[in-house]
C-alpha cells in the first residue's frame, strides 16, 4: 500500500514541521516513529531473502564455475526479483542499498563440496524461500500479494530445475 | 473467450474464479492437440496434466456454484495460437496454456479472502511448474509476465517432463482448500 506509506510520511512531516517551526521541544512527546507498515516489513523480508539467495548462488558459482550454465539463468531471475521488490520499497530510510547486510550471511560459509550437493543445497533453499513467501501472502495488499506469489512460483520452478533429474553438467 | 455468458451480479471472487475456469477450459481443450503430437513419456505427462486441468476445472465450477453463480461454459472449440504439428510446437503450446492458466490464477491472489488467495497462489505455482517442465526454463514472474505466444520459445528445446513426475502434483495444501491440480498420479 504505497499510497498509505507515502501519506503517513506526509502526515508525519505535516505534524512535526509546525512544532519545529515554533521552536517547540515537544517533538519527543509524539513518541517514537511509527513502526514500518506491515507491507513494508514484508517487502524488506523478501528483499533480504532474495539477497541471501543471490549470495548463495554467487558462492556456489565462485566455488564451481562449471555450474554456470545451469545456475546463471536462475541467478539472473533472482536479480530481477530483487529489483522488483526494491522498486516496491518507498521508504526513504531504505534509500541506501537495501539488504546488503545479508551478503555476508553465514549460510554462504559452507558451500557443499560436490556439484550434486550444491544443486541440492540451492534446491532446498529455493523451496524454503517459496514456502516463506507463500506464508506472507494473506496479510499484504493485493498487488504485493501477486508479486510475492509470482516470485514464490518462480522459486518453486527453480527448485524443479535444480532437481536431480535435471543435471545438465 | 466465453466468460460473458453469466449475467448475475458477479462479485470479485466470482469474476476471478470464472476467469480461472475459462483458462482451465482452454487448457483442457488445448491439451488434446498437444497430446496428439507427443509420444512416450512426454505424452504421458500431457495426459497427466490434462487430467489435472479437468479436475481443476471441476473444482472451480463447484466453487463458483457454491457462491451462487453459474460457471462459464467451455467453448466448443478454441483457436490455437499457432499450428501444432510436431513435438516442439506441442510442447510450446502446452507451456503457453500453462502460462495463461498461471496468469488467470493470479487474479485470485488479489482477492481479500485469504483462503482464495492461497488457493490461487498454489494453483499458480502448479501451473508454473508444468510450464517449466515443458519449456525447460523458468520465468522470473510466472503469471505476472506471460511470454508472447510463439511456436518456439526463444532459445529453448522441449524438455522431458518425465524427469519431474512429482513436482506439479505438490500443492502443499494447508487448510481445507481443494487442490487445483488434484492428485496427479506419480
Amino acid at each position: 500500500m504505497r499510497q498509505e506509506a507515502t501519506r503517513r510520511g506526509v502526515l508525519a512531516a505535516a505534524v512535526s514541521l509546525p512544532l519545529l517551526a515554533a521552536g517547540c521541544k515537544g517533538v519527543g512527546a509524539l513518541g517514537n516513529p511509527p513502526p514500518p507498515l506491515p507491507d513494508v516489513a514484508v517487502v524488506r523480508d523478501a528483499i533480504e531473502g532474495e539477497t541471501l539467495m543471490i549470495s548463495r548462488y554467487d558462492a556456489v558459482l565462485a566455488a564451481m564455475p562449471a555450474l554456470a550454465g545451469s545456475l546463471h539463468p536462475l541467478l539472473l531471475q533472482h536479480r530481477e526479483h530483487l529489483a522488483r521488490l526494491r522498486a516496491r520499497l518507498i521508504d526513504a530510510r531504505a534509500s541506501g542499498p537495501p539488504g546488503h547486510r545479508a551478503t555476508a550471511s553465514p549460510a554462504v560459509a559452507h558451500v557443499p563440496g560436490t556439484a550434486a550437493a550444491a544443486r541440492a543445497y540451492l534446491q532446498h533453499a529455493e523451496q524454503a524461500a517459496a514456502a516463506a513467501l507463500l506464508g506472507k501472502l494473506t496479510a499484504t495488499p493485493p498487488s504485493l500479494a501477486q508479486l510475492l506469489a509470482s516470485i514464490a512460483a518462480s522459486e518453486a520452478t527453480h527448485a524443479l530445475l535444480l532437481g536431480p533429474g535435471r543435471q545438465t553438467v | 473467450m466465453s466468460a460473458s455468458a453469466t449475467a448475475a451480479v458477479a462479485t470479485p471472487a466470482v469474476r476471478a474464479l470464472q476467469t480461472a475456469l475459462d483458462a482451465e477450459n482452454a487448457a483442457v481443450y488445448g491439451y488434446g492437440p498437444v497430446g496428439a503430437h507427443l509420444t512416450g513419456t512426454m505424452q504421458k505427462a500431457a495426459v497427466r496434466y490434462w487430467v489435472a486441468h479437468q479436475m481443476a476445472r471441476d473444482t472451480l465450477a463447484a466453487m463458483i456454484t457454491a457462491l451462487g453463480a453459474q460457471p462459464v461454459a467451455a467453448a466448443a472449440a478454441y483457436q490455437l495460437p499457432f499450428p501444432v504439428h510436431d513435438e516442439q510446437t506441442a510442447a510450446a503450446l502446452a507451456a503457453l496454456l500453462e502460462d495463461r492458466v498461471a496468469a488467470a490464477y493470479l487474479g485470485l491472489v488479489a482477492l481479500s479472502d485469504a483462503r482464495l488467495r492461497m488457493f490461487g497462489a498454489r494453483a499458480l505455482q502448479s501451473a508454473a511448474l508444468r510450464a517449466t517442465s515443458w519449456r525447460g526454463q523458468s520465468l522470473a514472474f510466472p503469471g505476472l509476465e506471460v511470454p508472447a505466444a510463439g511456436p518456439v520459445p526463444a532459445g529453448s528445446a522441449p524438455s522431458r517432463p518425465s524427469t519431474r513426475p512429482s513436482a506439479p502434483a505438490s500443492p502443499t495444501a494447508g487448510g481445507g482448500s481443494p487442490s487445483p491440480t488434484g492428485p496427479v498420479g506419480g
